[in-house]
């Protein structure tokens, strides 16, 4: 009897041993797209339209000085009405560290959005992605930004971002809200960009090594443009879709207290940012 | 390189002093085996010129026994194999398999390298085959003990072989348990009513590291693209099988079946699903005088159970073997259309009547005639994406797929209807006429286009001379539009017992599409037997296709050259 007791748990421990049990969900990913936050209610007499800026620029570039003090004198006079987000991008946005610029700004999808836009040069920038080859240079920005027909919001984003310090994931969660009836496909972004990144900068000869850059272009949540919202059809009034995407802070050197989440609603085919908003990572 | 002929001569040599060594009750065996060749290259059929001209496999086997006890090791020599073992990167050379082995009536152990199967091979099935060039070889320790009459139980553990390579540093290793109950040799009632029955059950479970995620493209294709990951510790590192079997006979029926069960077991042959896999299989016999009906039926889904997640490569590091139940040919027309077992998606039948009409007889004649009529039809199984996977575009990471347990998959693999008759006329004249319609999935079975369709007609002509001279003649047909079209064989075969056999043969492609690859493929052989060695020689062509044995494949390339074949014992 002793025997088999014995012979029994060798057995049974092996058996259990043997086996590994493994609870869904089995992969991670960015496409969790369920939102489980409540959003506030909207009301709708509060929403205006904003506009988005996107700046080229780069840190050898010896004019983007300018273009970066242009952008905050702007930022300055729109106030929150303005979005903007600098885009290192091109040869002189390339690091050298024989130069004494190693660091690299760049990313994936500033540079296809750059290649899209065909910017030959910097520093110049695109108005709620109003086609213009090449961008427009820094003296033309602020009567492209007035040139942008703000009387009717189009959409309402609501942001919402939770940080888990833990795990060093940021879950950014949107709330569109349409105000008017869009048939085009609409596309909703999110784009993280950091403020206060102290690195070198080239400014006319002057090499400033503690240079603060602001509104960079960090990394995109879903893609160079986003995630299509209505692949079905007209987007009706008043419809609301919400929408959570994930980062992952681990292994890079993004400071989430200096980090924001920027959401584009973006109407490809008519070649328009309907609205923009911002958010504080934390 | 040439060097390397030189090698069968001095082994055979060798093993001269050793034969048959007696020592009280000591005693040592052996075996040896070469197979070399002397490549030409021939740009028309696709044989390459390859690095040294001169090739060749070899190996020894050296065998203890005193008693119960036993130890030997096999020497390998493939520094410069055959160049379809080179291209399964089979190469390098070494002891690569040794053993010691103790058995009495209750225990049998052994420690160093083993084969080993657990019921029908579903869980467990280390194995060699050297012409595919297969050694799945455990190297570990096995006990078996039977406590009692009747009563089998084994337990294995051991790092699987990966051709050439150093076990060490290996991070995978397989343990397995098995125990079997006789009941005809537990209770000598049944056995002599002329019952056979057993049950068996086995567990078998493989442990490999998990060190590195797994990425995956989620929407592949559109442009929101996007990477997911399972993440280390969402990828199992113990995996189990389990398994039980039956056996049932009564006089001439006999019914088989064995049930197994994979658990999750997300590797790259899977698309690192985490579905559950499983496996059936079922055969019944009946035979009675003149009758013989053999029906099997197998499905097998997500059944590739190995001992590396990340090996895809043909039969390396498989723990398991699903059996390809299909009638094996040797027809030389049929050799690129042999079913290679699909064990992550099959399930079919398979039937074969045999009938010998009664001999003296109008239509049995003198001898009797016997005929074969054979069906065998094979689906992938029934797999409908859950969900989640739907949603990605990619199975990768999910439960994978629901299956109806015995519902056929869309994609026919394999179909086979033969008829066979086989009769003999007098004493010296034999003859044999065989056709079959085979369907073949060219895309699911060999990754090529299409679906190959064709009908054989072979005719096997024996003519025994005298007591000792005898003549084959032996003729293929496969008509064809499909694939490489149609083709015709003939071989002529004259053997002189027990030691002289020399053979021409030539197949022919006369319906390949394209005119330029309308070839032939001749072969001359002629092979020498004395005692227990055998010396063969050949000259010829060889098509580029693929070689089956058991329902397991291996890409052949095209080749042509002279080759020499020595195997001996002692």
């Amino acid at each position: 009897m002793k025997k088999i007791v014995v012979l029994t748990i060798v057995i049974g421990t092996f058996l259990l041993v043997g086996c590994d049990r493994i609870e869904g969900p089995y992969l991670i990913t960015d496409q969790d797209e369920t939102s489980y936050v409540e959003f506030p209610a909207l009301d709708v007499s509060t929403v205006y339209r904003k506009v988005l800026i996107e700046e080229f620029t780069g840190h050898r570039c010896q004019n983007c000085p300018t273009g970066h003090q242009k952008l905050e004198e702007l930022h300055e006079r729109f106030g929150d009405t303005l979005v903007p987000v600098g885009i290192h991008y091109g040869s002189l946005a390339a690091p050298n560290a024989v130069e004494g610029y190693p660091y690299d700004f760049r990313t994936e999808i500033g540079t296809a959005i750059g290649q899209d836009f065909a910017i030959d040069g910097i520093p110049t920038a695109i108005i709620n992605r109003g086609y213009a080859a090449g961008g427009y240079s820094p003296v033309r920005w602020q009567s492209k930004i007035e040139a942008v027909d703000r009387s009717t919001p189009l959409a309402a984003i609501q942001l919402i971002n939770e940080y888990d310090a833990a795990s060093s994931i940021l879950t950014a969660n949107a709330k569109v809200t349409m105000l008017v009836d869009c048939p085009n496909p609409l596309r909703l972004a999110l784009y993280l960009v950091e403020d206060g990144i102290v690195k070198p900068q080239l400014n006319g000869t002057e090499y400033i090594a503690d240079y603060v850059h602001n509104h960079v272009l960090r990394a995109g949540f879903n893609g160079i443009y986003g995630k299509l919202l209505n692949g079905d059809g007209i987007l009706k009034v008043g419809t609301g879709y919400t929408y959570a995407k994930k980062l992952n802070f681990k292994d890079s050197d993004w400071n989430p207290a200096n980090c924001s989440v920027v959401a584009v609603l973006y109407d490809r085919t008519a070649g328009e940012v309907l609205q923009v908003e911002v958010m504080k990572v934390m | 390189m040439k060097k390397i002929l030189l090698l069968p001569a001095l082994c055979l040599l060798a093993l001269s002093t050793f034969a048959q060594h007696q020592l009280g009750n000591s005693r040592i065996s052996g075996d040896f085996g070469f197979n070399g060749m002397y490549y030409i290259p021939d740009s028309l059929i696709g044989a390459e010129k390859v690095d040294s001209k001169v090739r060749g496999n070899a190996f020894l086997n050296l065998l203890y026994s005193n008693g119960g006890f036993s130890a030997g090791a096999r020497y390998e020599f493939y520094m410069f194999p055959l160049i379809d073992f080179e291209k399964i990167n089979y190469k390098g050379q070494g002891i690569r398999y040794f053993f010691a082995d103790y058995k009495n009536k209750f225990v049998h152990v052994t420690a160093g390298n083993y084969y080993e199967q657990f019921g029908n091979g579903l869980v467990l099935r280390a194995y060699e085959d050297r012409q595919l060039g297969i050694d799945n070889s455990l190297l570990g320790a096995r006990v078996k003990v039977n406590p009692y009459k009747g009563v089998t139980i084994k337990g294995v553990w051991g790092v699987e072989r990966l051709n050439f390579d150093s076990y060490l540093g290996r991070k995978d290793f397989v343990r397995g348990l098995d125990a079997e109950v006789s009941f005809n040799e537990m209770f000598d009632k049944v056995q002599e009513a002329g019952f056979v029955a057993s049950v068996g059950a086995s567990f078998v479970s493989k442990f490999e590291k998990a060190d590195t995620e797994i990425e995956t493209t989620l929407y592949p294709g559109s442009d929101s693209s996007a990477t997911g990951v399972i993440p280390v510790d969402k990828i199992p590192q113990n995996v189990a099988t389990w398994a039980t079997r039956m056996s049932f006979g009564y006089k001439g029926f006999r019914l088989d079946g064995e049930f197994a069960q994979k658990m999750q077991d997300p590797n790259i042959t899977n698309d690192f699903i985490y579905k559950k896999g499983d496996a059936l299989f079922l055969s019944a016999t009946y035979s009675m005088k003149g009758l013989g009906v053999a029906a099997s039926f197998i499905r097998a889904d997500n059944m590739d159970f190995r001992t590396q997640r990340m090996q895809k490569t043909n039969s390396l590091l498989y723990i398991n073997n699903i059996p390809a139940i299909n009638r094996q040919y040797s027809y030389q027309l049929l050799a690129d259309y042999s079913f290679a077992s699909q064990p992550n998606s099959q399930i079919g039948v398979q039937l074969q009547v045999n009938y010998q009409i009664p001999k003296k007889t109008k239509l049995g004649g003198k001898y009797g005639t016997d005929l074969t009529f054979n069906f065998s039809r094979f689906h992938n199984t029934d797999q409908q994406p859950v969900p989640m996977a739907e949603l990605y575009g990619t199975m990768t990471g999910t439960e994978g797929y629901t299956s109806n347990f015995f519902k056929f998959g869309p994609d026919l693999l394999y179909q086979d209807i033969g008829f066979e008759i086989s009769h003999r006329f007098t004493k010296q004249w034999k003859w044999i006429l065989a056709y079959n319609y085979i369907s073949y999935n060219l895309e699911k079975l060999q990754g090529h286009e299409g679906m190959m369709r064709g009908h054989l007609v072979a005719s096997d002509l024996q003519w025994k001379v005298t007591s000792k001279h005898s003549l084959r003649l032996e003729l293929q047909h496969l008509y064809t539009r499909d694939d490489d079209g149609s083709a015709i064989y003939g071989m002529l075969e004259y053997a002189i017992s027990p030691r002289w056999f020399i053979s021409v043969g030539d197949e022919f492609n006369y319906g390949n599409p394209n005119p330029q690859h309308r070839l032939h493929y001749f072969n001359i052989a002629g092979a020498f037997v004395w005692n227990t060695t055998r010396i063969a020689l050949n000259f010829g062509k060889t098509k580029e296709g693929i070689l089956c044995i058991g329902g397991v494949c291996r890409a052949v390339p095209a080749s042509y050259g002279v080759g020499l074949s020595i195997t001996t014992s002692f």
